[in-house]
């Protein structure tokens, strides 16, 4: 192994131990505001790969976490399966849909591509309601205290600990954020991550070099698209609700935002954007809850970080590598 | 590996160890019931501060003022100031669950209180029950409040429910114009299912029909479609159970295909006369004029108020305690109605306040002489009957202002 791998590797050990020991220094309920960091991590790994190195735009990844979540809630309500046994179904669900969408995704480019996924994200929750059967309308699906549902009345017991709802949703969500970010490093640094960028780079060259077009877009939506799926189906499990409502546009919209803070193309940022998912509403609302005020704050927040940082938070620690190194 | 990484993992393994003890340690709770004290009550809600329907928020910022005023001028209830703490959710249920759990969990409060939206309270509904929270006054005329209050007993809605407020347009329509013949605009979800639904319960056993009915997705951008094929069944009646921008287009659309239904029934009153006055087109349009809909609080606008005790209060209050709000927006005085009877049943619950006291206040309860409510209502629930307000009153809209006509109407759901 190389002096660089043997570094990444021990950096995410510390990364991973940092994780695990979080919840025995914050309070319950942080547990799960963490939790939703977490979420909102998986959901980034996969549009990174998309839009970061693919160079595919979507602002409709919330449609794809929609899926993942009905996926979920509807497998737990109607068929009584648990709640973890729901992901990998979130998982092949939510990536077919994606890649049966990089279909007609790969024709388009720019700012087609970016209306495209947008028409998905505003048309999911009105298709959500057509199948009011299926779907339970717009009343939605709720999870909490069903017995499918790991731990929202009594504890769980693992390995030796009793963990809480609040704990449990943490160390679920982010047990299935870090596999996700390892296999998300995995791809990227092989074969397939090369052809993901040669195809961002320039398509005329990736062409010439042999790389199929549409089988690396279609592949690289459907694993996007897969990630998106899983973190529907946390989502799902976190906020024990969905309903039409769960999944807006703006979700889609704030997962775009959020990979922009991170960094485009760089795994390294991406905590960076969740955390700002999760805590920037939050923040900007302490600041002054007067009719818009929030608004502005976010929104001002957010104009001053592109400025300063125009590479994220990815830029920001590349920057940082560089002047240690010096 | 180099020293200082092993170190690191080192210190980390053992951080974790010792971590993992304190957090099992420290999860016990002891005591009597959280957020109240000897001198205060720390009840929470969620509101819609941001997005699309941040308009509603007004129902919060009126109950705060209310509750301001009444720890200023009366030291609260039973020796307690009240102190209301609303967060966003900015009109999604998927945030209204975090919040709500932080609220219970993190700020302890006794009490959700005055929460918005029927998804977003049905969204926390079991968990608050679980954790037995009192779910107080849920901002929603959704039917399933006190319908499935014996699944949910911590559950308490406010206001009089979609389903009874379409029954008394029926009854109205069938003892006023028997005959009629009522087309139906109504949004597709439970809101203006329940409404219909109402108004067909009402109609039943009369010459009254509804022969056609329009559904329209909120998220369409128009209903001038549903509007042309209504017109076309030869109703000579529309009811529009919508929310205020399609209400506003329903009259519209009606008024350029120069339909001219006789009663139009319009259920926006929440937004009351601001919408309306759109609606008419400064006098424009005449289909407006005469338009029926119900009331059960004080409108601000209304003429009728305007010396009022009440209602001078209540700009007193808004001037003093919510001197940037809009004082003509009549969902100030929901929430002030609201927060009034939230501090009345806190003080019937007694001095030694628990949320098992407060439940069984609510459970067999009456308050009478809401200053904020229209006369004669009463907030009320016994036994199986857990709708609190089931009186209001007709009103008819003339000459750019809401006028309440005839006597009460009471709807009994069971």
């Amino acid at each position: 192994m190389s002096r660089s791998t043997l570094k990444a590797l021990a950096v995410f050990a510390a990364l991973t131990g940092v994780v695990f020991v979080i919840p025995a220094f914050v309070n319950d309920f942080r547990a799960q505001q963490f939790a939703y960091v977490g979420v909102y991590l998986v959901a980034l790994t996969g549009l990174n790969i998309l839009t970061g190195y693919t160079g595919q735009i979507s602002l409709g990844h919330g449609a794809f976490m929609a899926i993942g979540g009905y996926t979920t809630s509807i497998l737990m309500i109607d068929h009584g399966v648990k709640d973890i046994a729901t992901i990998p179904f979130a998982i092949i669900v939510a990536g077919v849909a994606g890649a049966l969408f990089g279909f007609p995704a790969a024709r388009l480019a720019g700012l087609y591509l970016a209306l495209a996924t947008f028409g998905i994200a505003l048309a999911t929750p009105a298709v959500i309601k057509k199948f009011e059967g299926f779907t339970g309308g717009g009343t939605g699906v709720n999870l909490f205290g069903t017995p499918e549902l790991t731990a929202s009345l009594t504890p769980v017991k693992l390995v030796g600990f009793e963990l809480d709802f609040n704990n449990w949703l943490y160390y679920l969500c982010w047990t299935v954020a870090l596999v996700g970010y390892v296999v998300a490093w995995l791809i990227l640094r092989g074969r397939t991550g090369r052809a993901f960028r040669a195809v961002r780079d320039s398509e005329t060259a990736a062409v010439s070099s042999g790389i199929s077009l549409t089988r690396t877009k279609v592949l690289a939506f459907g694993i996007s698209a897969a990630y998106a799926g899983a973190a529907g189906s946390l989502f799902a499990i976190t906020t024990t609700f969905v309903n039409p409502d769960t999944f807006p546009v703006t979700l889609s919209i704030f997962l775009l935002v959020g990979i922009v803070v991170s960094g485009l193309g760089s795994l390294k940022g991406l905590i960076a954007g969740a955390i700002f998912i999760q805590f920037m509403p939050l923040w900007s609302q302490n600041v002054s809850k007067s009719p818009g005020a929030p608004a502005v704050v976010y929104g001002v927040v957010l104009i001053l970080l592109i400025l300063v940082l125009p590479g994220g938070a990815s830029g920001l620690i590349a920057r940082l590598q560089q002047l240690t190194r010096r | 590996m180099n020293r200082k990484l092993l170190l690191t993992s080192v210190a980390l393994v053992a951080a974790l160890a010792l971590g993992v003890t304190a957090a099992l340690a420290g999860t016990v709770r002891v005591g009597s019931d959280p957020g109240i004290t000897d001198n205060s009550i720390l009840l929470g809600g969620t509101a819609p501060l941001t997005g699309p329907a941040s308009q509603f928020a007004s129902v919060a910022r009126g109950a705060e003022a209310y509750f301001k005023y009444l720890n200023a001028t009366k030291g609260g209830v039973n020796g307690r100031k009240i102190s209301y703490k609303y967060a966003d959710d900015a009109y999604n249920p998927a945030q209204s669950v975090p919040v709500t759990r932080q609220l219970v969990e993190q700020d302890k409060v006794f009490a959700i209180f005055n929460s918005l939206g029927t998804a977003h309270n049905v969204a926390v509904r079991p968990y608050l029950n679980a954790m037995k929270v009192p779910q107080l006054f849920v901002a929603s005329g959704a039917t399933t409040w006190g319908r499935d209050y014996a699944q949910f007993p911590y559950t308490i809605g406010f206001q009089p429910s979609y389903q009874a407020e379409g029954w008394v347009y029926g009854k109205y329509l069938a003892r006023t114009a028997p005959g009629a013949k009522i087309a139906v605009l109504f949004q597709n979800d439970d809101y203006g299912k329940d409404l219909l639904g109402g108004l067909k319960r009402g109609l039943q056993r009369s010459k009254v029909k509804v022969i056609a009915a329009q559904p329209y997705e909120v998220t369409s951008p128009d209903v001038a479609s549903q509007i042309a094929k209504l017109k076309a069944s030869g109703a000579d009646t529309l009811a529009i159970f919508a929310t205020p921008t399609f209400a506003i287009q329903a009259y519209q659309f009606a008024n350029k295909l120069g339909w001219k239904p006789k009663h139009v029934i319009n259920n926006a009153v929440s937004s009351a006369s601001t919408s309306m006055q759109i609606a008419s087109s400064a006098g424009q349009n005449k289909l407006v004029n005469g338009t029926i809909s119900i009331q059960f609080l004080k409108d601000p606008t209304d003429p009728t108020w305007k010396n009022d005790p009440a209602m001078k209060l209540y700009r007193t209050i808004m001037k003093k305690y919510a001197p940037s709000a809009n004082v003509a927006d009549p969902l100030h005085v929901y929430g002030m109605a609201s927060a009034w009877t939230a501090a009345d049943a806190l003080k019937k619950a007694g001095k030694d306040l628990t949320r098992e006291s407060l439940r069984k206040t609510l459970d067999t309860f009456t308050a009478a002489g809401n200053p904020f409510m229209l006369p004669g209502i009463a907030v009320k629930t016994a036994g199986k009957d857990h709708y609190p307000v089931e009186q209001m009153l007709l009103q008819k809209w003339q000459n750019g202002s809401w006028n309440s006509f005839g006597g009460l109407w009471g709807y009994r759901a069971s």
